[in-house]
């Protein structure tokens, strides 16, 4: 078999049962790979109204087409379920090198059921699979727990998911690590994997990927790694790397500081590329990239990968803490204890402005260092009345002390480092993205009107069912110049079958499409298309867009908008035809009932 | 001087380009596991070691295969004629650095520079690869790399001994 390797793991932990699939062709064919084939094995196994937690929910983890060969960014790694944070169908890729392992081992992907009685961790050695006790790593962190479940394969080129205390905690916003520094972060991975009492999976692979013609495959990389990828338009990535946007956003206005109040740091020199570039001793990258983007920073004796740049803006700017050796503590934490820092770092910036505006006494003030590392791993292990509070997450915290006009969600996903208020086609992918607030389904803050609504529409739109296959290819987001030409022709070449631009072009719009029927089916409607209160009602402060905001009116205008683009009705129901046009129709005679 | 293949730590990023166009250049396939160098990732530590054939001036692989499988041509790289090996994984065992290893039909497999082009340098762009005559500071890094010997263990554990004490250096 050429690009994929033609099996899936099946591990039902309730009955301690490991088995392989021969990987689904038709499906294949259909949704690519990654996400795409991930949600369609996901719709297939679960019922929609599932609880995330519960032992009938299911986790598919799916690997790309491309994913372990030498085309660049294409190894992502993509999980789906659906999200015990928002309740939505949810996707989230990890880089790094796990999914390639995964393939070298000799499956595409893995599908998890039930739930184990006791803690237990997954072992894969190529063909040899089993569930082993986890019982004496409970508690640890993922640092330590990679370190062990490499001695327990006995190869330190094993490569490891893992999760630490806030998983096993059920923190509904914690994470997925690999390799230290890489997660599946966002919407509650990690609790889904301590829901089933599963501690992590080492994977060790020493297989092969064939390819049709690899002469011709490898001309094709060197043709589009040299003549797309290595130019200007993405060079960012390996000079810098994601802190640049703190400049470029800063200077938009859409920067976000202190609990999105303001648009605008006036001390983002602390936190910036230059920053960065001054702490930084090397450059790391994930499998097959030659970008690095990776920046590995040390200030006195704190060092980590990163920070990226949504850490450095939702747990820098957005709590005021203006210290890049603060941040990179923070970051260490949440990558060690398991938590996501984007939700973490914005949970905590409106617990800051509950205390100092009186609406509730967390202790926790903008810039205040001490409190603000402490109550991370009050949060992951729920030691604290403070940090039960705070592992709720933005949108019940709020709920709990009626402060919803300062909390910042999006189906309940808190939202990224881009001020929508500043730039409404922001607000648009944040208020149609499947799984809520979200910066990686579509990402106009380019765009040449940022308050253009109908060309921003079209715009999100595009950018959603170019994603939607991109992501099911494995590519990664840095690769900005990547289109479905090219990735129709690294799959003709590698595949030995011809595969157009036109199909997948339909793929990712078939993706977007079954999505959205998941989360109708488990109850959203179109009034859960919708932003924050702060955002529609409070003017932006400071910086180039102050005195915005995103009116009810205008979203209405968007969603009507978007709603007749994407062939649904006035509901946000997608319309027979378009079920038809994109083949889901016959889906649903066998799935999502 | 003739040209020879150096290994730079400080600059390899772990991304494992060069051993996925080592085995489809070799093999046919994408398969790390199937290079003839490695790369050793540690992560936590943001630091990551190739693995490299030095192509020993005394190689040990060489003086321990019986059937003078392995031989070295007038470049001085050591090469394995598979007519003449017969798999008994003795060049495995004396290879110090874990850089020979018996491939899926049983014959022994290691570095061979690509006939003086290797293909893993032109594949990374880090500059942690170089195949050049070498300044002083390139020969010195080779001299202290080619110091950390090991001689038990299977090819993986050698190379991670070797990784192991470059990278405590490293981010000491």
């Amino acid at each position: 078999m050429n690009l994929y390797v033609g099996k899936v793991l099946i591990i039902n932990l309730s009955t301690a049962t490991v088995s392989t699939e021969p990987l689904r062709l038709d499906w294949a064919k259909e949704y690519r790979g990654a996400w795409g084939l991930a949600l369609r094995y996901y719709c297939h196994a679960v019922r929609p109204e599932v609880d995330p937690l519960s032992p009938e929910n299911v986790i598919v983890l799916m690997a790309g087409p491309l994913g372990g060969t030498l085309v660049p960014l294409a190894s992502r790694f993509c999980l789906v379920s659906k999200s015990p944070h928002t309740g939505t169908i949810f996707e989230s890729n990890i880089g790094g090198a796990f999914g390639p392992e995964l393939k070298f081992a000799g499956y595409d992907g893995i599908v998890i059921k039930g739930r184990a009685a006791a803690p237990v961790f997954l072992k894969i050695a190529d063909d040899r699979v089993t569930l082993e006790s986890a019982e004496l790593l409970t508690g640890r962190g993922i640092f330590e727990t990679e370190k062990i479940l490499e001695a327990e394969i006995g190869s330190p080129d094993a490569k490891c998911l893992a999760i630490g205390p806030a998983a096993e905690n059920l923190v509904t916003y914690s994470m997925i690590g690999s390799e230290s520094y890489r997660q599946f972060g966002r919407g509650g991975t990690g609790a889904l994997f301590g829901s089933k009492n599963l501690k992590g999976i080492v994977c060790r692979g020493t297989g092969a990927i064939s390819v049709a013609d690899m002469g011709r495959f490898l001309e094709r990389i060197n043709h589009y790694k040299n003549e797309d990828l290595l130019t200007e338009d993405n060079l960012w990535a390996k000079t810098d790397g994601t802190p640049i946007l703190v400049e470029v956003t800063n200077e938009m206005g859409i920067h976000p500081t202190k609990n999105y109040t303001r648009g605008f740091n006036g001390r983002k020199e602390k936190l910036n590329s230059e920053a960065i570039q001054a702490a930084k001793i090397g450059d790391r990258a994930c499998f097959a990239c030659p970008m690095a983007c990776g920046k590995f920073t040390r200030v006195n004796s704190a060092e980590i990968e990163g920070p990226e740049y949504e850490t450095l803006c939702l747990a820098g700017s957005n709590c005021e803490i203006n210290d890049l050796e603060a941040v990179i503590r923070f970051n260490r934490l949440c990558d060690d204890l398991g938590l996501d820092t984007m939700s973490c770092g914005s949970t905590i910036s409106l617990a800051m402005e509950m205390t100092e505006t009186g609406r509730h006494d967390f202790n926790l003030h903008f810039g205040q260092v001490d409190e603000y590392l402490k109550v991370i791993y009050e949060i992951a292990t729920l030691s604290t009345e403070r940090g039960r509070d705070l592992a709720m997450g933005v949108k019940k915290l709020a709920a709990k002390y009626g402060v919803d006009d300062l909390s910042m969600e999006v189906k309940g996903l808190e939202m990224p480092a881009y001020e929508p208020r500043g730039n409404y086609g922001m607000g648009i992918a944040y208020a149609t993205s499947e799984r809520g607030a979200c910066h990686l389904r579509a990402f106009p803050i380019f765009t040449p009107d940022p308050f253009d609504i109908t060309a921003l529409v079209a715009e999100v739109v595009n950018a959603q069912n170019a994603n939607g296959i991109k992501w099911s290819m494995g590519f990664c987001d840095f690769w900005g110049t990547m289109n479905t030409k090219i990735e129709a022709d690294l799959l003709t070449v590698g595949l030995g079958e011809e595969v157009t631009a036109a199909e997948l072009d339909l793929t990712g719009e078939r993706i977007w499409n079954l999505s959205r029927l998941f989360n109708l089916r488990a109850g959203f409607t179109s009034a859960d298309d919708r932003l924050p209160q702060k955002v529609m009602e409070r003017p932006l402060e400071d910086g180039a867009q102050a005195g915005r905001v995103f009116s009810r009116e205008d979203l209405t205008v968007a969603m009507d908008a978007y709603y007749s683009l994407r062939g649904w009705d006035e509901q946000g129901v997608p319309s027979q035809q378009k079920l038809v046009e994109l083949g889901l129709d016959s889906l649903l005679k066998e799935d999502l009932s | 001087m003739k040209k020879q293949l150096f290994a730079n730590p400080d600059h390899c990023t772990g991304c494992n380009r060069c051993t996925l166009i080592c085995a489809a250049m070799k093999e046919g396939v994408f398969q790390p596991d199937k290079g003839r160098l490695k790369i050793n990732n540690f992560p936590l530590r943001g630091y990551s070691v190739p693995s490299i054939c030095f192509q020993c001036p005394k190689a040990n692989c060489l003086e321990a295969c019986p059937t003078a499988a392995l031989y070295r041509d007038p470049d001085g790289v050591v090469l394995v004629n598979q007519d003449l090996c017969t798999s008994c994984g003795a060049c495995v065992g004396a290879c110090t650095y874990g850089m020979v290893e018996l491939g899926e039909d049983g014959t022994a497999f290691k570095c061979d520079l690509c006939g003086g082009d290797p293909a893993c340098v032109k594949e990374c762009l880090a500059d942690a690869l170089l195949f050049t005559q070498g300044d002083d500071e390139l020969v010195r890094l080779k001299a202290a790399q080619m110091k950390c010997r090991t001689i038990s263990g299977s090819p993986s554990e050698k190379r991670h001994v070797m990784a192991d004490i470059i990278v405590k250096k490293a981010r000491a």
